[in-house]
């Protein structure tokens, strides 16, 4: 689904953004891309989305094309949740339908069964502002599930949330991803969190961002949040992890 | 709260009648000279006499008209300039010198040359309203066309909008909070255009009769149509609210 040969990119010219970046993403997988802030890990999601134009002469193919804004393989979220405060939760989630085409009666009725799926029906034509924070990600959430789009690409989307929402809207994404057959590349520098809902964790070091590693996690599917915190493959899992990135770091320093 | 509302009219209502009362004393027992002053007695009779006079009516709906004019031409030419100038920022920049010298310049004084191109009818009028509305609705059609969300820009990019979704699903909703305030002070701008136009050189208008009472020192007459023009503002003021409130439901 995403096929990024060592790919150098630089926004001013002289200073490398990143350097070397080889990441292969096959159909169906959850890949994490997990490393310290300002690595570089955003940048890697803009490009596959076609926010950041690709240099001349690098190949990074997004199911099967060369990367480009509005292709409707691709779903974005964002890591605020970035509704629409004049418009009320069905609206915003039927956001992304509406604009890819989709007629609006029937884009309202699938973001209905997607809000319904995210645990949110009877707060169709609540605003946004009547809404906490946990509810407003599941808005975002529905909105993004609602688009048929083969690849998910999603920018630390629980980041700003409290522990606990969190830990519900990771299940929750799991859930959604179980159901349908998606590929998505989560960027996030919560470990836990990136081994806890993938298939791969791909660590970035510090500026220029390259990957350091590409950690298999051996956890089995469908997997429960809960039941993952006291699990020693998860354990061992996040230590690896966590290894691999301190590495990049010493790396980075010296 | 209802208390609080009735307690702070009162306060109100006795302050009035105070001021009004030891002006209208002062006049009658003659500490304060009336046809200087006018008194609050001469104010109200005036009031009374003039809203049965066809003139007023007239004359109100001709600086009605104008200001109606001056704020629908002004916001609308400051709309599209704010757009182009958001769109290509290369003509704001180019613009951005003339523009300035202009907001700069005190716009009263532009009158005389408005009543040589357009004569004493409501066209000057107009033109020196539409010159204070266009630049308070340029500036917050900018601001508002700026401030719109960066994470909703990118999202709807990322969703493949075409120029007139993210027109019209983002920038425009997205822009009205700021341009809302730039269009109840360009209405309030408007009004000032127009009557100090009026006051200046005109047929018709309630600026004109307060520039005719005044030199014939009718003080009342002046008192009384001052009051016109501050109830005015606040009508203006409260339809603007009122269309702010059903707008801007989801602030």
């Amino acid at each position: 689904m995403i096929d990024a040969q060592r790919i150098d990119l630089s926004f001013d010219g002289t200073n490398l953004v990143l350097r070397g970046v080889d990441l292969q993403v096959g159909a169906g997988e959850f890949v994490a891309l997990a490393g310290p802030s300002g690595c570089g890990k955003t940048t890697v999601l803009n490009l596959c989305a076609g926010l950041v134009d690709l240099p001349v002469g690098q190949r990074l193919r997004v199911a099967g094309e060369p990367p480009a804004l509005g292709s409707r393989n691709v779903a974005y979220m964002l890591a605020r949740d970035s509704l629409f405060p004049w418009l009320n939760a069905l609206d915003n989630a039927a956001f992304g339908l509406k604009v890819r085409g989709v007629p609006v009666s029937e884009a309202r009725e699938r973001a209905a069964v997607m809000l319904k799926r995210v645990g949110l029906s009877g707060a169709e034509y609540q605003l946004p502002k009547a809404l906490s924070q946990g509810m407003r990600q599941r808005v975002a959430l529905a909105r993004t599930f609602a688009m048929p789009s083969p690849l998910l690409l999603m920018d630390e989307p629980f980041g700003a949330l409290d522990a606990q929402t969190k830990l519900q809207l990771q299940d929750l994404l799991l859930q959604l991803c179980q159901d349908g057959n998606r590929t998505v590349l989560f960027v996030t520098h919560d470990l836990s969190e990136a081994v806890a809902l993938a298939d791969r964790v791909v660590v970035m070091s510090s500026r220029p961002g390259r990957i350091v590693a590409d950690v298999q996690v051996p956890l089995q599917r469908p997997r429960s949040i809960r039941e993952l915190q006291t699990s020693d493959d998860f354990n061992h899992t996040y230590a690896q992890v966590w290894k691999h990135l301190e590495e990049g770091w010493v790396h980075h320093e010296g | 709260m209802k208390g609080k509302t009735l307690r702070t009219l009162f306060q109100h209502a006795l302050f009035l009648c105070v001021v009004l009362g030891l002006w209208e004393w002062g006049a009658r027992v003659g500490w304060i000279d009336p046809s200087f002053v006018g008194s609050p007695l001469g104010i109200i009779t005036f009031t009374l006499e003039n809203f049965t006079n066809a003139r007023l009516w007239g004359d109100l709906g001709w600086t009605l008209l104008a200001v109606f004019s001056s704020f629908v031409i002004g916001s609308i030419a400051a709309m599209i300039t704010g757009l182009a100038f958001v769109t290509w920022p290369k003509l704001e920049f180019f613009c951005d010198p003339y523009v300035s010298a202009f907001n700069v310049l005190p716009r009263i004084a532009l009158v005389p040359l408005f009543i040589l191109w357009f004569g004493l009818g409501i066209g000057s009028k107009i033109a020196l309203g539409v010159s204070l509305t266009f630049f308070i609705v340029l500036s917050s059609t900018v601001a508002g066309i700026r401030g719109v969300s960066q994470d909703h820009v990118t999202l709807t990019r990322t969703l493949g909008a075409s120029s007139r979704q993210m027109f019209f699903s983002v920038t425009l909703p997205g822009a009205i909070p700021v341009l809302f305030s730039g269009l109840r002070l360009g209405v309030i701008y408007a009004l000032l255009g127009v009557v100090g136009a009026e006051v200046i050189a005109s047929e018709r208008g309630l600026g004109q009769q307060l520039a005719y009472l005044g030199s014939t020192f009718n003080v009342n007459g002046v008192w009384s149509l001052l009051f016109d023009l501050a109830l005015i503002g606040v009508l203006i003021m409260k339809l603007m609210n009122w269309i702010e409130r059903r707008l801007l439901h989801w602030q």
